[in-house]
């Protein structure tokens, strides 16, 4: 193989896993920024968002688009339940609240298991075929998702850019106690941005699903790389979540291409050490006052 | 009508303790995972014990030396872990006085709990596939299913020599057995003239294999060994490979995984994939074997059941021959010298001798199939020493 097609190779495959890894890590970052809360379930509903994406495609025969919004739809207001009745009760107790995640993480995927069964299931591909160009070739079901996630995060920046409701939370998420002087209902501001965050990461579920198979386990490793985004692109920050889930795509496919898995899991791993280490509050983080 | 009454309630107790002293009981435990991720193994076991004993119970049960045995199925879960496994089994002896057990079925439960059955002196039938499952001492250790190290070397000489395949890559996961696998493997593929060029390990938790696949790929393969990787990820690898534009063969040495396979890569990945089969799905017995078990559980059959239905017959058909259900010792024998028996998997034998001092291991055939259309088709026909 020519290393010309392997590096061609390499970046698209850095770009896909590096988009699944930004939607997952900006709305785990806007949950955290917002509300001061760690989502331990945030995985749970990316595994929830697959199952409903697998569910309305292959047996309702829908087009995929409108999978994508029933599966944001319905895990997003689902979220803004979960807020409400289990994380809300908890939101002067940070650490409390962590905890309570933990557990609908672990309702949520042994739920989904009793439910499901532990089989994965496969999802047929949502475009099949390659697009060649020249000595190149690129599988269209992985360059979809690309395309995909360019445009929910898009969507995602323009509603958090000029909607009022976008403002407001980017204010609550600067000041919570200046928001509610300003009039801003934080109250329902929080549920929101809750179902908005899963929303997301369902969003990332459906996208994936026909690329790894759903599985009521499939939402354990974006999760942890969900974490690793965040801290490298800085805890709060959207568009360090964005630069940071590219990065660590690129990096992830690249050190895997060239040096096999084992080295690359290890360079992984120690940039973010480096980057704690120099900038401990992430690439575009601010530091807490 | 007092006096009715009584008269009427005694012959009914009569008639009570002279059936139970005509049809006693005969105990057969079952120790495996029915719960969590190894439950299809453990229903395959737990489902084939069922089977044979409902097949006796239904002619009024055992007829042992005269007398009739109902058999009756005592089921215990150790949910894939040694320290369980070992509780259980010490229930099993100890309160049930059980000297038959379909059972244990990992290699760490196997290994916690062999010495306890062999200083009691009871039967069990394993789907461990250790080495150590079999050796001189545990005297009492019987193995129906057929362990990786003896259908590898037969089926990979068959493979390469039918596909010419000279250079082999493979991904294996990154932890003992993964490791374990990967170094057999690459032996038994240069050991029959193919080279193994590429070789790598990954994490069990990854999804994404393309970067590695591409490593792989760059380096020229002919084919592709999926052998070691959990049915999920066997299913992934093949499904990215083609993606990756990869049509040479994949191959399957490993344990039964085609169903996964087929479920995640779909129809058209699958094709020009070679895979390890422990029974052959064509033989009228089989399938009626499957179409029993899977109206029964209403759960597609694993492939290992029909070997421990057979395990099991062969118990009764022994404890028939020695005149015994409680000595556990005769009953060995007489099951040890059972030779060219019939069961579901066709005509069996004991084998092992040579490899683990143990003459308990079964021996049936197994095959090699294609996967085609979704479906797989034997190719081959195999015993421990060779393909055809």
């Amino acid at each position: 193989m020519d290393y010309s097609i392997l590096l061609a190779q390499a970046v698209l495959n850095g770009l896909v896993i590096g988009a699944m890894y930004m939607l997952m890590a900006v709305g785990f970052t806007l949950v955290f920024g917002i509300m001061r809360v760690v989502n331990f379930a945030h995985g749970e509903f990316y595994m929830l968002g697959a199952f409903t994406g697998f569910f309305t495609y292959v047996y309702w025969e829908i087009p995929f688009v409108v999978c994508l919004l029933i599966a944001a739809l319905t895990i997003g207001i689902l979220g803004m339940l979960v807020e409400r009745t289990l994380i809300q009760p908890f939101r002067s107790d940070e650490m409390s609240g962590m905890i309570a995640t933990l557990a609908i993480s672990v309702i949520i995927q042994n739920g989904a298991v009793s439910l499901w069964g532990p089989q994965p299931r496969a999802m047929p591909d949502i475009v099949t075929g390659t697009l060649a160009i020249g000595p190149f070739s690129f599988p269209w079901s992985r360059l979809v998702v690309i395309a995909a996630a360019a445009l929910i995060f898009t969507a995602f920046w323009l509603f958090m850019q000029r909607t009022r409701l976008g403002r407001a939370m980017r204010a609550v998420a600067q000041d919570t106690e200046t928001a509610l002087i300003q009039g801003i209902r934080v109250n329902y501001i929080y549920p929101l941005a809750f179902g908005m965050s899963v929303a997301l990461a369902a969003l990332a579920g459906a996208l994936m699903g026909p690329v790894f198979s759903v599985s009521p386990f499939v939402g354990l490793t974006p999760m942890l790389k969900a974490f690793v985004v965040v801290i490298l692109g800085g805890l709060g920050s959207v568009p360090g979540a964005v630069v940071g889930g590219l990065l660590l795509g690129m990096i992830e496919s690249f050190t895997a291409t060239i040096f096999g898995s084992l080295v690359s899991d290890i360079l992984q791993l120690l940039l973010v050490i480096l980057i704690l280490l120099v900038r401990p509050a992430g690439l575009l983080g601010q530091r807490e006052a | 009508m007092r006096g009715f009454l009584k008269v009427a309630l005694l012959s009914t107790a009569c008639a009570v303790s002279s059936y139970s002293a005509s049809a006693q009981t005969l105990k057969l435990g079952v120790l495996a995972t029915l719960s969590g991720a190894g439950t299809a193994w453990g229903m395959a076991m737990q489902g084939a014990a069922e089977l044979a004993a409902e097949d006796v119970n239904s002619k009024g049960g055992l007829e042992v030396a005269g007398k009739k045995y109902k058999v009756e199925i005592v089921a215990y879960d150790d949910h894939y872990k040694a320290a369980d496994a070992l509780t259980a089994f010490n229930r099993m002896v100890f309160d049930d006085s059980i000297k038959f057990v379909v059972g244990p079925l990992g290699s760490a439960p196997a290994l916690a709990l062999l010495p306890v059955s062999t200083e009691n002196k009871v039967i069990t039938m394993t789907m461990a596939f250790t080495p150590k499952a079999l050796s001189a001492e545990y005297k009492y250790s019987f193995r129906p299913v057929i362990p990786s190290d003896v259908f590898s070397d037969p089926q990979i000489k068959w493979v390469v020599q039918k596909l010419g395949a000279k250079k082999i890559g493979g991904l294996f996961p990154n932890d003992e057995s993964g490791q374990q696998v990967g170094a057999a493997n690459e032996a038994a593929y240069e050991a029959v003239g193919a080279k193994f060029v590429a070789k790598e390990f990954f994490e069990r938790e990854r999804v994404d294999f393309v970067p590695l696949l591409t490593r792989v790929l760059a380096k020229g393969i002919d084919a592709f060994e999926l052998n070691g990787n959990a049915p999920q990820t066997a299913g992934l690898l093949v499904k990215q490979l083609r993606e990756l534009g990869f049509k040479g063969p994949i191959i399957r040495t490993g344990g039964d995984a085609t169903a996964d396979i087929l479920k995640v890569a779909g129809k058209d990945a699958t094709e020009n994939v070679y895979v390890h089969q422990p029974i052959n799905t064509e033989s009228p017995a089989i399938q009626e074997y499957t179409k029993r078990f899977e109206t029964k559980y209403k759960t597609p059959l694993n492939a290992f059941s029909p070997f421990f239905y057979a395990n099991v017959q062969m118990v009764f058909a022994a404890m028939q021959k020695s005149g015994t259900v409680t000595n556990s010792d005769k009953v060995r024998e007489a099951l040890r010298g059972l030779k060219e028996f019939e069961t579901v998997l066709g005509k069996v034998n004991w084998i092992g001798e040579a490899q683990w001092k143990s003459n308990q291991q079964l021996d049936a055939p197994f095959y090699v199939a294609l996967l085609k259309g979704g479906a797989a088709q034997v190719v081959a026909k195999c015993t421990p020493k060779v393909c055809e």
